[in-house]
């Protein structure tokens, strides 16, 4: 028989305001290096207006396909910086794509598809109604389906701020 | 992680508070009809969104919800005496009917108009289903009467219990819409509890411990999926419907009955969690039946004579290691209900969402909050009318489908999560 080395009460006491008070309280690292991505341009600008607030680690970045196959993308900093999809993949724990059209379905997709071979977690948000069949922006949410670990098809540009708040990137 | 003011706004559901106005926009669970069994029935206490009342059921079978407090000196009225058309103070005899006007004044003259000034604040108290509903809100704003499924259905088909839950309802509240706890906390009841074990999507369900989520927005509220991957080619959805305030639907196994709860603050440090269970086509078996009362699916067992469960802080949820070593019990604790609670309640009365860490998949809490963040603002400040106090809101299921992979979850199981009266539920 295990020896019992809790009192019965012990949840009756640790689970009251008054214990409450004594949790550490030391201040917490960001976890993750967030990699913040538009797929379109009317994405770009939700990101250039996110990118303004105060972030811990994240960065922003647009996407566009390379012009020679679907498959070929390249990556700018919202500021127009050069950026490079590998380098930037390599350093980043969570990849938060928006997009507000169809424009960046193939972005979507072959973005989510590098997160999900190198099994960075992702979150695809679509500003705007990508919930049905026809709306602006179901191809989009289409091509991120695969592969976004959470999808949200009817986001909008507050959903971008609390989500990485939430994950606090 | 959530910032303090808005944590706080979220939590706080007392008079005057912004979240407290919010929940007074709707009709909502007051107590179970069981707990007023006849008519002049022994008055029974309650709190609810930090008011102290009195509910009870008159000689001629009116309920009522009044304030618990005597107008004259301030005795409890719960240790009234339930007489002809009234509830009377014992203390020096005051009597009110089931609006909380008062009908006698014995110390006044027979022919005094002294009573009909006195009237304790009182809220309407309507039984639909096994549950007495009540709107504590502006009487001219009063919306039509609630019209969630669950209570619409025969009483042969419906079940529902109540529970008492020592923590704040928001983190209650936030467990049932946390598709991505199932798999880990209840995986033990997959497997063995008579109201969930056999269905053909358990197995989806363990084969695939990673799912994908998808939060739509719904009239009312949210609807969160959960996808996992089936056979090949298609996809398995478990949807949970989110009617704000605090309605959630548990997707639901095989043929097995569906369930869901309702999170109602009974002050910020404790709420009640409503479980139901119905099922649209059929009367429940007597062993379904059984099986709830005795505490199995989402209900608990409760101390007898009260709706404090069994197993409870007080007594560490009767922890047991040994089966949470060899997994029948994934934490030790026994039954779905239980183990939720005892996890939401040993986060403290109030979680302190500040020293959060979320991750993607809890995308569905990140927007209920948001939601829930807004409509309080909005009607604070705007008078907005919050989504879910429309009946029409009202008519959602939960489902569990398998559909093509290249399909939109909403597009293709819209119907499967609308109420279809006659309809059976989707479920696999
Ligand atoms: S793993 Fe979620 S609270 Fe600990
Ligand atoms: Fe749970």
């Amino acid at each position: 028989m295990a020896v019992e080395t809790q009192t019965l009460s012990s949840c009756a006491r640790a689970a009251t305001a008054e214990e409450a008070r004594y949790r550490i309280d030391r201040p917490i690292a960001p976890s993750r290096a967030g990699r913040v991505v538009a797929l379109d341009p009317g994405a770009a600008e939700v990101l250039r207006r996110t990118a303004q607030q105060e972030w811990a680690n994240a960065r922003f970045y647009i996407c566009e396909p390379a012009g020679s196959g679907a498959q070929d993308v390249v990556l700018r900093g919202i500021d127009g910086g050069p950026a490079t999809l590998a380098d930037e993949l390599a350093s980043a724990s969570v990849v938060v794509m928006v997009a507000t059209s169809d424009a960046g379905a193939d972005c979507a997709y072959t973005l989510g598809k590098a997160c999900w071979e190198r099994g960075i977690q992702t979150a695809g948000l679509v500003v705007g109604d990508g919930t049905q069949a026809g709306t602006a922006a179901s191809a989009a949410v289409a091509a991120l389906r695969p592969h976004a670990r959470v999808l949200l098809p009817s986001a909008d540009e507050a959903d971008v701020v609390d989500l990485l708040s939430a994950l606090r990137v | 992680m959530l910032r303090q003011d808005i944590n706080e706004l979220l939590t706080r559901t007392g008079p005057g508070t912004p979240m407290g106005e919010l929940f007074r926009q709707y009709w909502m669970p007051a107590c179970l009809a069981e707990e007023l069994p006849e008519d002049g029935a022994p008055p029974i206490r309650l709190k609810l969104l930090s008011e102290r009342l009195v509910a009870f059921r008159d000689s001629y079978g009116r309920y009522g919800l009044i304030d618990e407090f005597c107008a004259h000196r301030g005795a409890s009225m719960w240790f009234g005496r339930n007489e002809e058309g009234g509830l009377r103070c014992p203390y020096h005899g005051w009597k009110y009917d089931t609006t909380g006007q008062c009908i006698e004044v014995p110390s006044e003259a027979d022919n005094s108009s002294f009573a009909e000034n006195v009237r304790l604040t009182s809220y309407p108290l309507v039984k639909i289903g096994d549950v007495l509903w009540t709107y504590m809100g502006d009487p001219a704003k009063q919306p039509p009467l609630p019209e969630f499924e669950f209570a619409l259905t025969p009483a042969e088909h419906h079940y529902t219990s109540k529970r008492w839950q020592q923590s704040n309802w928001l983190q209650a509240f936030e467990g049932g819409i946390d598709s991505s706890h199932v798999t880990f906390l209840h995986s033990g009841g997959l497997k063995s509890d008579p109201l969930f074990k056999g269905a053909k999507g358990n197995q989806y369900n363990l084969n695939d411990k990673k799912p994908f989520f998808e939060v739509a927005d719904s009239d009312g509220g949210l609807f969160v999926g959960a996808r996992r991957n089936a056979e090949e080619g298609s996809y398995y959805w478990r949807i949970t419907p989110w009617v704000m305030p605090s309605f959630t639907m548990v997707p639901p196994r095989g043929d097995h009955p569906i369930h869901g709860h309702f999170w109602i603050p009974i002050d910020d440090e404790n709420c009640w969690a409503y479980s139901f269970d119905y099922h649209p086509m059929r009367p429940l078996t007597e062993a379904e039946r059984q099986a709830m009362i005795d505490g199995h699916g989402v209900h608990s067992k409760n101390i007898p004579g009260t709706y404090r469960p069994e197993a409870n802080m007080d007594n560490d949820y009767l922890m047991n290691r040994e089966k949470q070593r060899t997994g029948e019990w994934y934490s030790g604790v026994e039954g779905i209900a239980i183990q939720d609670s005892s996890l939401q309640e040993s986060m403290g009365p109030i979680v302190d969402r500040t020293k959060e860490r979320l991750v993607p998949a809890d995308s569905g809490i990140i927007k209920a909050r948001q939601k829930l963040y807004r409509a309080a603002v909005g009607l604070r400040d705007k008078g907005v009318t919050p989504p879910g106090v429309d009946p029409a809101h009202h008519h959602v299921r939960s489902a569990a489908v398998v559909l093509p992979q290249k399909e939109a979850f909403l597009d293709a199981a819209r119907d499967d999560v609308t109420v279809r009266p006659g309809m059976p539920i989707s479920s696999v």
